[in-house]
């Protein structure tokens, strides 16, 4: 909760470049990585999205290893479990618990390594886009979509309130905690049901309050934003196009040699 | 707990989007019959959509002293119903996505199943049933809600289990470990969700009592004990 990306977005001097091509970099970068089968291209794949997340759109290095650490717990996890259960060939190391044989082979650690990888790749390409793209400016590829109307409505509505309702919950809990209200287990407990009770009667009270408000601005199921448009600079596209033909090559080449 | 991008490897993730995305158009389906029978349903929909992230992105505190968030899915099921309830998680997953950096697009299939699908389904089936048992309001929320939780997590421990197949014994083996692993340090946390999610109904009820039976989630009878209940 403390790490709303969007607010990191919105300063990025990123935000100004188109959006599609912002979107076309991050689609490839998830797929290339998710349908390679050596740790290479993933890892290229990282590399370059981290630059470009810290160089060019100047996030601060700390800040973005810091998020990148987030999931690590749950991806190391998962890698162990993987790393102990999968795979064949020359065992590296292994151990007895409970009269069951614990081992870790060489086709589990490269399998766990390539899971690893993958995650990583497709960690940097998703904070790329969350740094560096507002979701103000992902309404307008949103509404490119031809979903229907009503959700597109609804997550811009909601992408609104989110911010009201984040505020209000901070409101409350920094008062419940100086009033000692997540002093131990039960008090906490008590306290955050009231404060989503709250948070909830001030939802449906502030859903009917805009209902009345739009209606009365002749609100017929369509909200319409200004769009701006962002031409793709040249300089753009070359350095894209390169970033593409590298980590496809490395695709290509990693893929005939692969083991898997 | 979310599947990160780029966890699951090929086959699997498209076609959990395989599952889950006919799922979610019928969900918006539901959704715009909805809306354009009754219009002021759509407000309400996305602040509803905005107190579960909000409501997801708290800390919940947690008997073993890690601290976990609770997912809000399986209120949203017993307040819309399941479709609905499917397509606010998805919009709601998109948005972790994209702000806090839990989950993933590819992995968004796999996730909308287990956190958008079928915890809420297990939920409004379990409310439904024990409401129908006439069994007491709270009890059948901290069933639902619990159980809901429970079986987000064997959905996502069975998603990662076919996904990466154990050498030795296959599927079921690597299930094994990965139930042992999620689905058992999950139960206290379920029952915490369980537990707050009564407690939130409790408030609801004493406070704003005409919401919940407008939105069909209680009849007045009900509502009429478990006020008498409570005096």
């Amino acid at each position: 909760m403390t790490n709303i990306l969007d607010d990191y977005a919105l300063v990025s001097p990123l935000r100004y470049r188109n959006n599609w091509l912002k979107i076309a970099i991050v689609g490839f970068g998830v797929l290339v990585g998710v349908s390679s089968q050596s740790f290479i291209p993933p890892f290229a794949i990282a590399l370059c999205m981290s630059f470009a997340t810290v160089h060019f759109g100047k996030t601060s290095l700390k800040f973005y290893l810091t998020i990148l650490s987030a999931p690590a717990v749950f991806v190391l996890l998962s890698v162990i479990i993987i790393a102990f259960f999968f795979g064949s060939g020359t065992e590296i190391f292994g151990f007895n618990i409970f009269s069951y044989h614990l081992g870790v082979n060489t086709g589990g650690l490269e399998m766990a390594l390539l899971v690893f990888s993958r995650t990583l790749s497709g960690m940097s390409c998703l904070f790329f886009l969350a740094l560096t793209t507002p979701m103000v400016e992902l309404f307008s590829v949103l509404k490119a979509t031809k979903l229907p109307d009503s959700f597109i409505e609804i997550s811009m509505m909601m992408y609104r309130y989110i911010f009201v309702f984040l505020e209000v919950a901070w409101g409350i809990k920094y008062a419940q905690t100086v009033r000692l209200g997540y002093k131990d287990w039960r008090t906490s407990l008590t306290s955050l049901a009231m404060l989503s009770t709250t948070l909830f009667i001030r939802s449906w009270e502030q859903g009917e309050k805009i209902f009345i408000s739009m209606s009365a601005r002749c609100y017929d199921g369509k909200l319409i934003f200004f769009e701006e448009k962002r031409p793709i600079r040249a300089n753009e596209l070359v350095l894209t196009c390169t970033y593409f033909a590298v980590v496809l090559t490395l695709w290509y080449l990693t893929r005939i040699n692969s083991v898997f | 707990m979310h599947i990160f991008e780029g966890f699951l490897p090929s086959p699997w993730w498209q076609l959990w989007f395989v599952f889950s995305i006919p799922v979610i158009f019928f969900g918006m389906y539901r959704l715009n019959k909805l809306v354009s029978e009754k219009r002021e349903l759509l407000p309400l929909l996305a602040v509803a959509g905005a107190f579960i992230f909000v409501l997801s992105s708290l800390k919940m505190p947690s008997v073993t002293g890690s601290s976990s968030h609770p997912t809000g899915t399986g209120m949203a099921a017993i307040l819309f119903g399941p479709a609905i309830a499917a397509v606010l998680s998805t919009i709601v997953l998109l948005y972790q996505a994209i702000f806090l950096a839990h989950g993933g697009l590819t992995t968004l299939g796999a996730n909308v199943a287990s956190m958008g699908i079928i915890g809420p389904v297990f939920a409004y089936v379990i409310y439904k049933a024990g409401m129908k048992a006439n069994i007491n309001f709270y009890v059948v929320v901290f069933l639902a809600t619990a159980f809901a939780d429970w079986a987000t997590y064997v959905v996502t421990a069975t998603q990662l289990a076919l996904a990466f197949p154990a050498e030795v014994g296959g599927v079921a083996a690597s299930l094994k470990a990965f139930l042992l692993i999620f689905a058992t340090t999950q139960v206290p946390l379920a029952i915490m969700e369980g537990a707050l999610t009564a407690l939130i109904f409790k408030y609801v009820i004493q406070v704003k009592s005409d919401a919940l039976v407008e939105l069909n989630v209680i009849t007045e009878s009900v509502l009429n004990k478990i006020k008498g209940a409570n005096q």
